[in-house]
């Protein structure tokens, strides 16, 4: 008979993630012993306020840690019948959880779609710990599944509520009060408890409770039945993959673009033709207001302080496009993203405001992915190269022309990579410019035969969406931030 | 007539971090520079090193540099800074 054993502390965010899935490994019966490293009065209100289902010991002198060998918490150790350690997983990794779930013949209990991170590192193990002169830290509550009520603001009769809300909860532009009415209302639309937290919102990690994403909804003119999809939004916006406590703060131009796939866009009406980057429609309009909202209210991402953007991006109101999956011949977005076609999904990617491309004369693919490529180029800045992504989207009239001389989309991706660099004589000058420094690091190609460096990492720093109205030869180029771990990846959550 | 408003503001309780204890000079002090991995940082600091240790007599320096600025310091960044006097961060290219 196996039994698990999982080595905690209380104040370790790690083991604050791995809470949850080890209450649900006990649910399934699974014999999981809880082994606290700290002491019984922190033991006991991390108990109640992480609603522990399992019994958790505390280890008086560290022994066991010590004999265990314990370097990191969280670390779970599979024992077999005579105490022997037949596995030992240190930090929180959800194929790992899934892998010990199997050894219990339980199903998998870690998805990838939770709002948890795939793995996350731990802490160091008590008895390892430095010590220091310093009074330690008071320990965070990072993971505790249930937030507060919002308080309530009674506004008398001599205040203007537009005007109140104006000036205390907005984007620089007029909102919906957010009247407890209205709130219960958004609210009724999701059978969930007002309290539960979504997510803690970056930089500041403002608790995303149900209700406060509901409050700012109301603001931002959402219908209630949008609550479906904002709560995916917010667990993908607080995603650390999407690390929009680095989108949210600096001084670049990106912001956080809304992609919406899947029959969610007739469900719900948004729209994916004419105008899809603009004031087209009202579940468009309001789900990208919200995000934002939420970023600035529980976010703390201000734009006077500290949301940094030197000079900002008109996508800061509203920021949300729909695919237009009915004039694509190929995958969309989020098929891509490992979905299938019948699941709705919302995509984040952090981008630039969309630069244009006019191509009306082109009656080939070549021809029509030649003048993105132009585009392309000047993502970041011209002469950078091999660190920066771009989101294309093209408009259905330059799709059928791709589509027809055969194209596929990783075609489409493959010929933007191989046909967009910058040549090399425009790194000859002597002074200094953004980009140069790093031409040691270039790859040197031929275009057209003229030396230059390529502009892309890969054919998948190339991202495609098609949306946009049927008539206008137009596409468009959204540039990212900083990209990869070290930046900010796209992420895409089904609704 | 009054209206109640649900407040959709941040209300998570933050615990307030105070100020370090100033120096009162840095003469034999440790004096951590971080370099938050923007380009330029290491001119900068290198240059203020050598003022600390020519001009200010520190007793050492601690160099550390996070592995990307646009996210916060990893814990093992900070737990090398920890022990230092004083911190100097280079923010901006």
């Amino acid at each position: 008979m196996l039994r698990l054993l999982a080595v905690l502390q209380t104040d370790c965010p790690t083991c604050r993630l791995i809470t949850p899935y080890l209450n649900k490994l006990a649910a399934g019966s699974v014999p999981v012993t809880g082994i606290s490293q700290d002491s019984e009065e922190v033991t006991r209100a991390f108990t109640r306020q992480m609603d522990v289902r399992f019994p958790l010991e505390r280890d008086p002198g560290l022994d066991l840690s010590k004999r265990l060998e314990v370097v990191t918490v969280p670390t779970l150790f599979v024992m077999d019948e005579h105490e022997r350690v037949i596995r030992q997983e240190p930090g929180f990794d959800k194929n790992a959880l899934n892998e010990i779930a199997a050894l219990f013949g339980q199903a998998a209990i870690a998805t990838p779609h939770d709002g948890a991170p795939a793995s996350k590192p731990g802490c160091t193990s008590r008895h390892l710990e430095v010590l220091t002169s310093d009074a330690p830290a008071p320990a965070l509550d990072l993971h505790s599944s249930w937030g507060t009520a919002a308080s309530v603001i009674e506004l008398d009769n001599s205040e203007d509520p537009h005007e109140y809300c104006y000036r205390v909860f907005g984007d620089a532009l007029p909102v919906i009060p957010p009247t407890r009415e209205r709130v219960d209302d958004m609210l009724r639309a999701l059978e969930s408890d007002p309290r539960e937290i979504i997510g803690r919102v970056p930089p500041c990690y403002g608790e995303a409770t149900i209700e406060k994403i509901a409050a700012n909804a109301v603001m931002a003119g959402c219908k209630p039945e949008l609550m479906r999809v904002l709560i995916p939004l917010v667990r993908a916006a607080c995603d650390e993959l999407f690390n929009a406590h680095g989108v949210q703060a600096t001084t670049h131009f990106a912001a956080p673009l809304i992609v919406i796939n899947g029959p969610v866009r007739q469900e719900l009406g948004f729209y994916s033709r004419q105008n899809v980057f603009s004031n087209v429609a009202r579940a468009n309009s309001s789900l990208g207001r919200a995000l934002q909202l939420i970023l600035l209210n529980l976010g703390g991402s201000r734009p006077d302080s500290i949301d940094m953007s030197a000079l900002g991006n008109p996508g800061k109101f509203s920021f949300c496009i729909a695919e237009n999956e009915e004039e694509n011949p190929w995958e969309p977005f989020h098929v891509e993203a490992g979905l299938s076609r019948e699941q709705s999904a919302v995509s984040l990617l952090a981008c630039e405001a969309p630069h244009g491309v006019s191509e009306h004369n082109a009656r080939t693919a070549r021809g029509v992915l030649k003048s993105i490529s132009y585009a392309l180029t000047t993502v970041w800045t011209y002469r950078f190269c091999g660190f920066f992504e771009a989101l294309v989207v093209l408009g259905p009239e330059h799709v059928r022309t791709i589509h027809r001389d055969g194209f596929t989309k990783q075609n489409v991706r493959e010929f933007l990579f191989e046909n967009t660099g910058v040549p090399l004589r425009c790194y000859s000058e002597d002074d200094a410019g953004e980009g140069k420094q790093q031409r040691g690091m270039y790859r040197e190609i031929s275009i057209d035969d003229e030396p230059c460096y390529q502009k892309s990492r890969s054919p998948d720093a190339i991202r495609i969406v098609v949306a946009g109205g049927t008539a206008g030869k137009f596409s468009a180029v959204l540039g990212s931030w900083s990209t990869g771990a070290r930046g900010s990846q796209p992420v895409t959550y089904p609704i | 007539m009054p209206i109640t408003l649900v407040n959709p503001l941040n209300e998570t309780q933050q615990s307030a971090a105070g100020f370090a204890p100033r120096l009162a000079a840095l003469q034999g002090k440790t004096v951590a520079l971080l370099d938050i991995s923007k380009p330029g940082g290491n001119v900068f600091l290198d240059r203020i090193e050598s003022l600390l240790r020519e001009r200010y007599g520190v007793a050492a320096v601690i160099r550390e540099m996070k592995p990307t600025f646009a996210k916060p310091a990893p814990p093992g960044v900070i737990e090398k800074i920890r022990s230092a006097d004083a911190v100097i961060e280079a923010l901006a290219d």
